[in-house]
Formats: structure tokens, C-alpha cells, sequence
């Protein structure tokens, strides 16, 4: 297994990324390639004590992608940038999957461009699982298509079903699509369209649709995947980083409070810890691209070595799951002949 | 030629139907694609006819089946 890895993307680039990687290389015992600008990307290394360790090596690359660059012609304006040079060793089969932390849309926009959607998905779909005490929701969209058709919802229900399946193994995932109640009538004309394909793809047997679903939903364990347009989506999923930030931030002032507060807190400190690494979206990996040819994950741009490792865990996860396949095998179930 | 192969081009990649396009077809406000659906189709072309990279500037000028196949037939063997 080979992973390329964007040393140049993030907040904590090149260094953060440099450290994730020993730490895989180590760990997970995978190759990894190191892009980026050779000089800095080895003196990280040698701050890891890792200027010899035998699974990375480093191809250079002068130029950063930033979020600055527009997304749609990053990728073109820039050709010796770590990101494009990452997405061209992935299209030509240097690597098995690749990692970033830089530039969502430039990324999303580069694989799209340079490692192509698989043959008959229209849109390549961003699918974060959110913890919910369980095995967790696959949220998908959640902001690569602010507009969307039937059938990118129902193409999303498939492949958000065979990533929760494949790679989480959860057995026949139940899907659910966002709407503003569960009844089968609610919504507006996209989700009454797309809940009459996601019915039938349902009662067909090829998905496990279990109705609409409300955002309240989320956390209930109704469901393995949520299907919305990335518009809400993205609003739902920065809604629920917003209300947990607050929400930690309150208790954590109820616990230091006052003396008494303070001893409780420390009765329940590792039940704690427990639930903050739950929710912690380091531990959670990076964010998936669905639809697009071969493993493309994106990991927070804010992302510490912690989170580069679990991205990069992740990555393997995708490549050996075969997702892409999956969705290949069934492209057929997941066309409509002509969109009105 | 050139039109019908950009017209097929695009009805594989959009899922449109030929007699719904013509020259004068617009690609954002026409077809409803977006930038990156341009650039997408723009690259397939540059492949498909051999073409040079197409300039930025030049990229921006195309908004119609009808710009895409004039500058086809400008740049290629074809």
C-alpha cells in the first residue's frame, strides 16, 4: 500500500503532516510519498528523527496551492504545486490513495479534473462520518454540491451506503434523506423527487431507505447515512460543530465552577476524556470524496499529526475497501435514463 | 464534425439530449453547468482533438457549444 501524501496542505504544513506520516509509516506499516518543497519536507523529517526511515521518501514540488488560488483552475495554474503533483501520481497509478489538508475546493475541483469521477456519477460528493455513539452517520453532501438534482441525492444514497458497508461494515446501512419532517409528502420539490428514487432504489432492494429524517434525527441511531444536498448539509454539519463547541464549552465551566464541581469532575474524568475523544474530529480521519475514481481524502485543514494519521488510516481503509469498485458495479442502478 | 463530437462529448458527460443543444447554447445559463463542469469538458476536449492546453483568457471567452467548436476548428488537425 502506497499513500501520497500533500505535505504543503494545512494550517500546520509541512510539519504536522511530516510528523503524521512517520508516525503511519511506523505504525501502519504503509509506504507513504511526501510532496512538496524537498528541502523543508526533509527537514521535517529530520525533526521527527525519520531523515532515514526506509517507507517515505519525498518528491518534490516548489509550488503551495493556496486558499487564495481559485479552486477551479488551482490545480492548472499551479502544476508543480504539492496538491496537483499529489493528484497526477494518483491518476497515473504512482499510489494507491492520496491525503490532503489544503484547499477544499481546489481539491475537490482537482480531483474531479485530474483523477476524474468514476464513469456515469455525476458529482463527487463529500461524505464526513459524525460520531453519534455508534458506528456513526455518514453525512453526504455536506457542501461540495450547493445545487443539486434527484438523482446526485440518489447517487449519493448509493455511495454513502457502500462506504458506510465497506468500510465501517455496517451490514445493509439504513438510509435516510434530510428533510423538514418524515412524513413521505414533506419537503420541497428536490426532496419529494428524490424521495420517490431513493423509494424505489429502496423497494428494489438495492439500498436500505428508510424514509426522511429531521436534523434532530442525526444522533438517534435511526440511520447510517443521511442524504442531503450539500447546502444543507454543510448548514447541518457546521450547526452541529458549532452547537458541541458550545456546548463542551459550557459544561466545561460548570465543571471548574466550584470546588465541589471540580471533585465531581474528577470523579468523571475519564468518562470525559472518553467522550471528548469521541467527538473529536482528529480521531475521526479526514473526509471522503465519493464518486471520484480512486481514494481521495480530504483531512482538515487545521489538522494535527494525530489527524494526518488517522487520514492516512484512513486512505488505506478506502483503497483496500474498493468503494470505487462498488460503485462502478452498480452505476447502472444509480442512472435515470433522461433528467427533466 | 467537430459539432457533432462536442455535442456527444457533452450529452455523455451531462446527460442531455442532442436536439437540446445547439451553437447558440449557453454553458452556465443554457445547460446549468457550473465552472468546474466547463474546465472538465474543456480538458476532455483538449484530449479528445489534441489540442494545446487552452490559454486562461481564452477559456473565458467560451460560453457557447458554438465558441467551443469555432475554437476547435481553429486549433486542431480536424
Amino acid at each position: 500500500m502506497r499513500i501520497i501524501l500533500d505535505a504543503m496542505g494545512g494550517d500546520n504544513a509541512p510539519q504536522a503532516v511530516v510528523s503524521g506520516a512517520v508516525k503511519a509509516a511506523r505504525e501502519l506499516g504503509t509506504d507513504i510519498v511526501l510532496v512538496g518543497r524537498e528541502e523543508q519536507v526533509r527537514s521535517c523529517l529530520a525533526q521527527c528523527g525519520a531523515e532515514n526511515e526506509s517507507r517515505i521518501t519525498v518528491q518534490n514540488a516548489t509550488e503551495v496551492i493556496t486558499m487564495e488560488d481559485e479552486a477551479s483552475m488551482a490545480w492548472r495554474r499551479k502544476k508543480d504545486a504539492s496538491m496537483t503533483v499529489c493528484l497526477n501520481m494518483l491518476r497515473d497509478g504512482q499510489g494507491d490513495a492520496m491525503v490532503s489538508a489544503g484547499s477544499t475546493g481546489a481539491l475537490l475541483s482537482g480531483a474531479t479534473l485530474v483523477v476524474k469521477r468514476i464513469r456515469g456519477i455525476r458529482r463527487a460528493a463529500m461524505g464526513p462520518v459524525i460520531p453519534n455513539g455508534g458506528k456513526g452517520v455518514l453525512l453526504i453532501d455536506c457542501g461540495a454540491n450547493v445545487e443539486c438534482t434527484p438523482e446526485y441525492l440518489l447517487q449519493f444514497a448509493y455511495m454513502g451506503s457502500f462506504y458506510m458497508e465497506r468500510l465501517v461494515g455496517v451490514a445493509k446501512p439504513r438510509v435516510a434523506l434530510l428533510n423538514v419532517g418524515t412524513e413521505d409528502t414533506k419537503g420541497g420539490e428536490l426532496q419529494k423527487a428524490a424521495f420517490a428514487l431513493l423509494k424505489a432504489a429502496g423497494d428494489a432492494g438495492r439500498i436500505n431507505f428508510v424514509g426522511n429524517a429531521e436534523g434532530s434525527d442525526l444522533f438517534t441511531g435511526k440511520m447510517d447515512v443521511l442524504v442531503a444536498d450539500g447546502f444543507a448539509g454543510n448548514v447541518m454539519l457546521k450547526t452541529v460543530e458549532g452547537a458541541a463547541k458550545f456546548m463542551f464549552g459550557q459544561l466545561k465551566g460548570i465543571l471548574y465552577g466550584s470546588t465541589k464541581n471540580k471533585l465531581a469532575a474528577l470523579a468523571i474524568k475519564k468518562d470525559l476524556y472518553g467522550m471528548k475523544a469521541m467527538l473529536d474530529p482528529s480521531e475521526m480521519g479526514g473526509t471522503a470524496m465519493l464518486g471520484i475514481s480512486k481514494p481521495v481524502i480530504k483531512a482538515h485543514g487545521s489538522s494535527d499529526d494525530r489527524a494526518i494519521f488517522n487520514a492516512i488510516r484512513q486512505a488505506i481503509a478506502c483503497a483496500e475497501a474498493d468503494v470505487a469498485g462498488a460503485i462502478e458495479a452498480n452505476i447502472e442502478f444509480m442512472k435515470l435514463e433522461k433528467e427533466n | 464534425m467537430v459539432y457533432d463530437k462536442i455535442v456527444e462529448m457533452i450529452c455523455e458527460q451531462f446527460g442531455m439530449e442532442p436536439d437540446e443543444l445547439s451553437e447558440n447554447t449557453t454553458f452556465i445559463e443554457d445547460m446549468g453547468i457550473d465552472s468546474v463542469d466547463v474546465v472538465e469538458l474543456v480538458v476532455d476536449l483538449e484530449t479528445e482533438f489534441g489540442l494545446d492546453e487552452i490559454p486562461e483568457e481564452e477559456l473565458k471567452k467560451l460560453r457557447t457549444i458554438g465558441d467551443l467548436v469555432a475554437y476547435v476548428s481553429a486549433h486542431s488537425d480536424i
